[in-house]
């Protein structure tokens, strides 16, 4: 009996911890709120492709709008999750990451795409003489993905992949570097660099060229806070533009920073990779309407590619999915 | 009889109808966000939705947690019966078999995959490291428990080593060896799943893409396919223990 009533109270215990896990949620999001701050998940280590984000940081370009930013998360950080309970204002996810919140019942908005190009590719070593994508898939062989990304829905749909063993990718280029029949995923700032500093001869097929691309290092926060916090939601995207600018005309003094946070990335790999990715994040649609602008021509067409892919159930409203923070009216820009 | 089957299993079909209440309607009521924390519905309902892929997976898991544990078993008797046939040998690597314990399979997992290669191997592979410490441990501290004086008579009479080690020590210590068993088989699982993260296949990468997708009632779905499956072996070594241990059980009772 005195057992029973033990257990009675663990079990309470444990409902009660459960719950003010959930409930304390926004606590630390109510105090940084008060002293006018805000907090951003990374979904990976300091690398280029947040270059613009600790550019601003370092130039005062938040400072300068009354905005102290905190920077957190990492590799495996549940960045929707988090920005969804409100532990972090802001989080960088994909736009495919986005309208899958949506649909399953969240309200996660973009606010800026770092980049207007995915810069997700396959590598695969050159001495295989493969052309493009389709080549790979005729081939075969090995090839590392993260288990249940979109392009690799993509690809199945598109492609015929019979020849290919996929296997999850583990975020390691070791395997790579030991089987030259091995392709595996990469971000086009990062794995291919580091191959090639190691010996390996690379060679990277963008998956945005086969005609899947989502925007990527997409920053979100919540559809609440977008249209509550307006203007400070301006000051923060146009703060981060700022930083981007200074990240592409002069990326050392960031990198330096982001070096001394992520020392298994070298500076050359660093300097090689905000290189490699400025065509990706500066285009003709940027010159025109701002570094990290969006379309709704874009969202509308991730939406029915994802349908397709049947990974959402219905066409999520794109109009719903990015907040243009750029026009008081709410109109996103004008398609390109 | 009757009356027994009742007794056990109303208490743990009534904590699970009320543990399964209370989270429904405190999910609901607190409004929590379905990304955040599914309710027990929509798990049950994800895995309907869901069963061609979890249960090929399941079996895909499955395969590699019996072969993993039978290597463990295999592997784990002959070193518990190597360590306990002298002192010096016990000494000598006992502490080596405590590595197996105290490995993190976490950070050695993706050179599982280097070593064997992706697929069934490395999963294997993880399963037997983290599941083979119990079954060392266990059968050892049996093998050395045998009553001296039993160990004496055996001498007495002359018995062989062999005999002694079948006829005296296994029989000992086969309800240490069934311990070590129990806590394996639940090991097991988790080492399978840890391995197929980086090997591929079974719930581990199920578990990944519906993280990935941002289906957590898939991921709570999968989950609980492993706990079934840990469940269901938990529930074969008990079977087994009490087939094997019947005769012993009735004369402590008899006693």
């Amino acid at each position: 009996m005195r057992r029973l009533e033990a257990s009675k109270w663990v079990f309470a215990l444990a409902i009660a911890t459960l719950l003010a896990a959930f409930a304390c949620g926004g606590e630390d999001a109510a105090k940084r709120a008060v002293a006018g701050k805000f907090a951003i998940a990374l979904n990976w280590k300091p690398e280029p492709e947040f270059g613009g984000l600790f550019e601003a940081q370092r130039s005062d370009a938040f400072t300068k709008r009354g905005i102290e930013l905190e920077i957190t998360g990492g590799p495996g950080a549940p960045v929707v999750q988090m920005v969804e309970a409100g532990k972090v204002e802001f989080g960088i996810a994909a736009a495919d990451e986005v309208m899958l919140a949506r649909d399953r019942g969240t309200d996660i908005v973009a606010v800026f795409a770092t980049y207007q190009t995915n810069p997700q590719g396959i590598m695969v070593h050159a001495s295989r003489g493969l052309a493009a994508l389709p080549d790979l898939f005729a081939a075969g062989g090995t090839l590392a993905v993260e288990p249940g990304v979109a392009f690799t829905k993509f690809f199945e749909k598109r492609f015929d992949l019979a020849k290919m063993k996929i296997v999850p990718y583990g975020f390691s280029i070791a395997p790579f570097l030991n089987d030259k029949e091995m392709a595996q995923q990469v971000f086009v700032t990062a794995e291919p660099i580091a191959a090639r500093r190691q010996g390996a001869d690379p060679q990277v097929f963008l998956i945005a060229a086969s005609g899947f691309n989502p925007y990527a290092a997409v920053v979100i926060t919540t559809g609440a806070r977008a249209r509550g916090e307006a203007k400070r939601v301006a000051d923060f995207v146009a703060a981060l533009r700022e930083g981007w600018r200074g990240y592409l005309d002069d990326p050392s003094q960031a990198n330096a920073q982001m070096g001394a946070l992520n020392k298994e990335m070298d500076g050359e790999t660093f300097r090689l990779g905000a290189e490699a990715q400025q065509p990706l994040i500066e285009d003709a649609f940027t010159k025109e309407h701002g570094i990290g602008a969006m379309s709704l021509a874009r969202w509308t067409e991730l939406g029915e590619q994802l349908r397709e892919l049947g990974l959402i159930d219905k066409p999520a409203a794109p109009q719903q999915c990015f907040v243009d923070v750029d026009a008081p009216s709410g109109t996103p820009p004008a398609p390109r | 009889m009757n009356r027994r089957l009742i007794e056990s299993v109303l208490p743990p079909a009534a904590t699970f109808v009320l543990t399964t209440a209370a989270a429904e309607f405190g999910i609901r009521a607190a409004g929590i966000s379905p990304l955040l924390l599914p309710t027990p519905s929509a798990v049950a309902r994800a895995a309907l939705q869901h069963s061609s892929t979890l249960l090929p997976a399941l079996a895909a898991t499955a395969q590699s947690v019996v072969v993993g544990l039978s290597l463990s078993i295999a592997v784990g008797l002959l070193v518990a019966i190597a360590l306990s046939t002298s002192r010096w040998v016990e000494r000598a690597f006992y502490p080596y078999a405590i590595f197996f314990q105290i490995v993190p399979i976490v950070a050695i997992a993706p050179l599982l995959v280097i070593w064997f290669g992706y697929g069934m191997r490395a999963v294997v592979a993880a399963a037997f490291i983290v599941s083979v410490f119990p079954v060392i441990a266990n059968s050892l501290a049996g093998l050395l428990s045998v009553d001296p004086a039993l160990r004496d008579l055996f001498r007495l009479y002359g018995a062989s080593r062999t005999a002694t080690l079948w006829k005296l020590s296994l029989p000992w210590a086969l309800p240490n060896v069934l311990t070590g068993l129990r806590i394996a088989a639940g090991l097991a699982v988790i080492g399978a799943i840890v391995g197929e993260f980086v090997g591929g296949g079974g719930l581990g990468v199920v578990v990944l893409e519906a993280m990935r997708q941002q289906r957590t009632d898939l991921v709570f779905a999968a989950v609980l396919h492993a706990a079934a499956l840990g469940l269901a072996l938990f529930a074969a070594v008990n079977a087994t223990s009490h087939f094997a241990l019947r005769r012993w059980q009735n004369q402590e009772k008899d006693a």
